[in-house]
């Protein structure tokens, strides 16, 4: 077990950049090392910190399973792969980039359902008259099962969707969406409006510590240097 | 979890022959039905709060499938292959696995992977009659495994359900109050809010409909909501025509019109549900908690007693059976009695057996209508290790 502390960062497009960014900002210049090229990396003048390259959403999986000690990743995606993520992670620091909004969205011409209470009411109605249960589609299964359940909602159904979520009801694939939205253009453009209760999280890029991962002393010390630094 | 060991795996297999010899020899035909079972039909029926604990898959052909979380549904479907439109007496019984993830951490009495050794009666006509016999032969099936010292807990959907229809409301109310019925923060809400001629007012909807909307015109309705749409340049998309939207206009404008209900009425509903006796005293408990309301539960309240002298006379104790109104299953599918034998060692979020009748199961596998249906499963694992002694 090598005693360097783990920080993984997404491997790719514009989150990349950004946490890139954030960190030359703070004064943590990241650089790519290695044989296995692109995909390690380390931090000048932190001898001891050893950097992953992985992809947004095996970020949690890492923190999830103390694979790594920290990292940068979407708050939406570490909820998701971690129901009890209380237990497992320590939210550190919001980043201030990477914002997105989890939220529950409906087509616009249902004027008759503006709350999350109405959908209830409605999937009642929908089944009656169409013999299944109202779809939503969403790559968010255990968020949108929580929201929902915490809503009283549970007359419905997901349908797994790994992209283009927002096109689902227009294509009749499902009836509503659990999706992310910055600021609402997509949904409104493939007809879609959020319900006034339907924000679920309002996410951002987090430093996430790992409560599994193994810790030393000497690692906890990195720790609060790093997340003092970026915080600065 | 570790594998089995060979030791417990012939116990349980011994276990489940004589289980299974109790159930033939009453007349139940020994099915297998699949264990991979198609997700969406499956998904459809249970529910997400079922299908964040069944182990979903696609298959190399894109098909998703899923392992069954219990054997009643596949049952339903055997059932249906064989009388398409469901309605034929029939009666089954099965003992295999069934796959559950644990939230909670797999335990003994948790496993993932565990075996039901259930009955299914499907179209028997007499209902207490029918849920009589099957209660009656899951006690006998335990007992003959060696089990005999087990609280029976049960409930009645099914009164709770004539309770309403001797109230007066409209209809749509009864339905949301017996949806709601599983969820009782939900329940106690939609109940305030029936109760409150402010709370039942339309809210949020454009002046344009809100003010024209007339409960008794549905076509017109449709027309105000194509109008306003048209208005408002918002496209109609997705699976639902605007006369489902204008429906359900409509019954927000009548339940705005609508008289409250009652606070005595949604009062007398509250105490139902608060309602726990012992199962002989529960029928003159409900009565006398009815009768100052004027409400006639003599019909409904009969045929529960009826059942209870069915299972007395079947030779299930009767006398130490707890009725709870409140008591359900937290598979919604449940329509009518219900009921669960549990065991002090492993407590009630353990139960060893557990049923009751499921009237619309058959019609949401594909039916073309309700049938009469009723059933129980025993936790074998939980028997074993009752029977074993290692429960704790």
């Amino acid at each position: 077990m090598s005693d360097k502390l783990i920080l993984a960062l997404p491997s790719k497009g514009r989150l990349m950049e950004q946490c890139a960014d954030a960190l030359a900002k703070a004064g943590l210049v990241v650089t790519k090392t290695g044989a296995a090229r692109g995909y390690k990396g380390e931090i000048e003048g932190l001898a001891d910190v050893e950097v992953n390259f992985v992809s947004a959403s095996e970020i949690a999986q890492f923190l999830k399973t103390g694979a790594a000690h920290l990292g940068i990743t979407g708050e939406d995606l570490v909820r998701e792969a971690i129901p009890d993520c209380e237990q497992r992670v320590t939210f550190l620091a919001p980043c201030g980039f990477g914002r997105a909004d989890v939220v529950t969205a409906v087509p616009a011409c249902w004027i008759d359902v503006r709350r999350m209470s109405d959908l209830e009411e409605m999937a009642l109605t929908y089944r009656r008259v169409h013999g299944r249960r109202v779809r939503v589609a969403t790559k968010y299964l255990n968020l949108t099962r929580r929201f929902f359940t915490q809503k009283g909602v549970t007359g419905y159904r997901i349908v797994e969707s790994l992209g283009a979520t927002e096109g689902a009801p227009a294509a009749g694939l499902s009836e509503l969406v659990v999706d992310i939205t910055t600021t609402g253009a997509t949904l409104r453009a493939n007809g879609l409006k959020v319900l006034e209760d339907g924000v679920i999280l309002r996410s951002q890029a987090n430093l996430i510590s790992s409560k599994t991962a193994r810790w030393s002393p000497a690692l906890r010390a990195l720790e609060r240097q790093i997340a003092a630094r970026l915080t600065a | 979890m570790t594998a089995e060991t060979a030791q417990k795996f012939e116990a349980l297999e011994a276990q489940a022959r004589r289980l299974m010899a109790v159930f033939r020899a009453a007349g139940y035909e020994h099915v297998a039905p699949s264990i991979i079972q198609p997700a969406g039909l499956f998904l459809d029926v249970v529910g997400e709060s079922l299908r964040a604990r069944t182990y979903v898959f696609t298959d190399p052909d894109g098909e998703e499938l899923c392992l069954r979380p219990d054997l009643t549904v596949p049952t339903c479907r055997l059932h249906l292959e064989r009388h398409a439109d469901g309605n034929v007496p029939a009666r089954y019984c099965y003992n295999g696995s069934a796959f559950r993830f644990q939230p909670g951490g797999v335990t003994h009495a948790h496993p993932r992977e565990f075996r039901q050794a259930g009955i299914e009666s499907f179209a028997a006509a007499d209902r207490e009659e029918a849920d009589a016999s099957v209660l009656a032969l899951i006690v006998g099936a335990l007992r003959e495994a060696g089990l005999a010292e087990l609280q029976l807990r049960i409930g009645d959907l099914g009164l709770f359900t004539a309770l309403l229809d001797a109230l007066a409301m409209p209809e749509r109310w009864r339905r949301r109050l017996r949806h709601q019925f599983w969820r009782p923060e939900a329940f106690r809400a939609e109940l305030a809010r029936l109760t409150s001629s402010e709370a039942l007012q339309v809210q949020g909807l454009p002046r344009a409909i809100a003010d024209r909307l007339d409960p008794g015109n549905p076509l017109e309705a449709q027309g105000l909501v194509e109008a306003y749409l048209d208005q408002t340049g918002v496209e109609l998309i997705g699976t639902r025509t605007s006369a489902e939207i204008a429906e359900r206009l409509i019954a927000e404008a009548a339940d705005a019109r609508e008289t409250p209900l009652a606070p005595d009425k949604a009062a007398l509903i509250e105490s139902y549900t608060a309602v726990r006796a012992p199962a002989r005293e529960a029928a003159a408990r409900l009565a006398a908690l009815t009768r100052p309301h004027k409400v006639d539960l003599a019909a409904p309240l009969a045929a529960f007693s009826r059942r209870l002298d069915l299972l007395q006379a079947a030779g299930v104790d009767t006398a130490n059976a707890a009725f709870s109104a409140e008591f359900g299953r937290n598979l919604e599918y449940y329509t009518g009695f219900v009921f669960e034998l549990v065991a002090p060692q492993l407590g009630a979020r353990s139960p060893v057996a557990g049923g009751g009748r499921y009237d619309s199961l058959l019609a949401n596998v594909g039916a073309p209508g309700d049938v009469p249906a009723v059933g129980s499963c025993i936790h074998t694992e939980r028997l074993l290790a009752m029977l074993e002694g290692r429960a704790t």
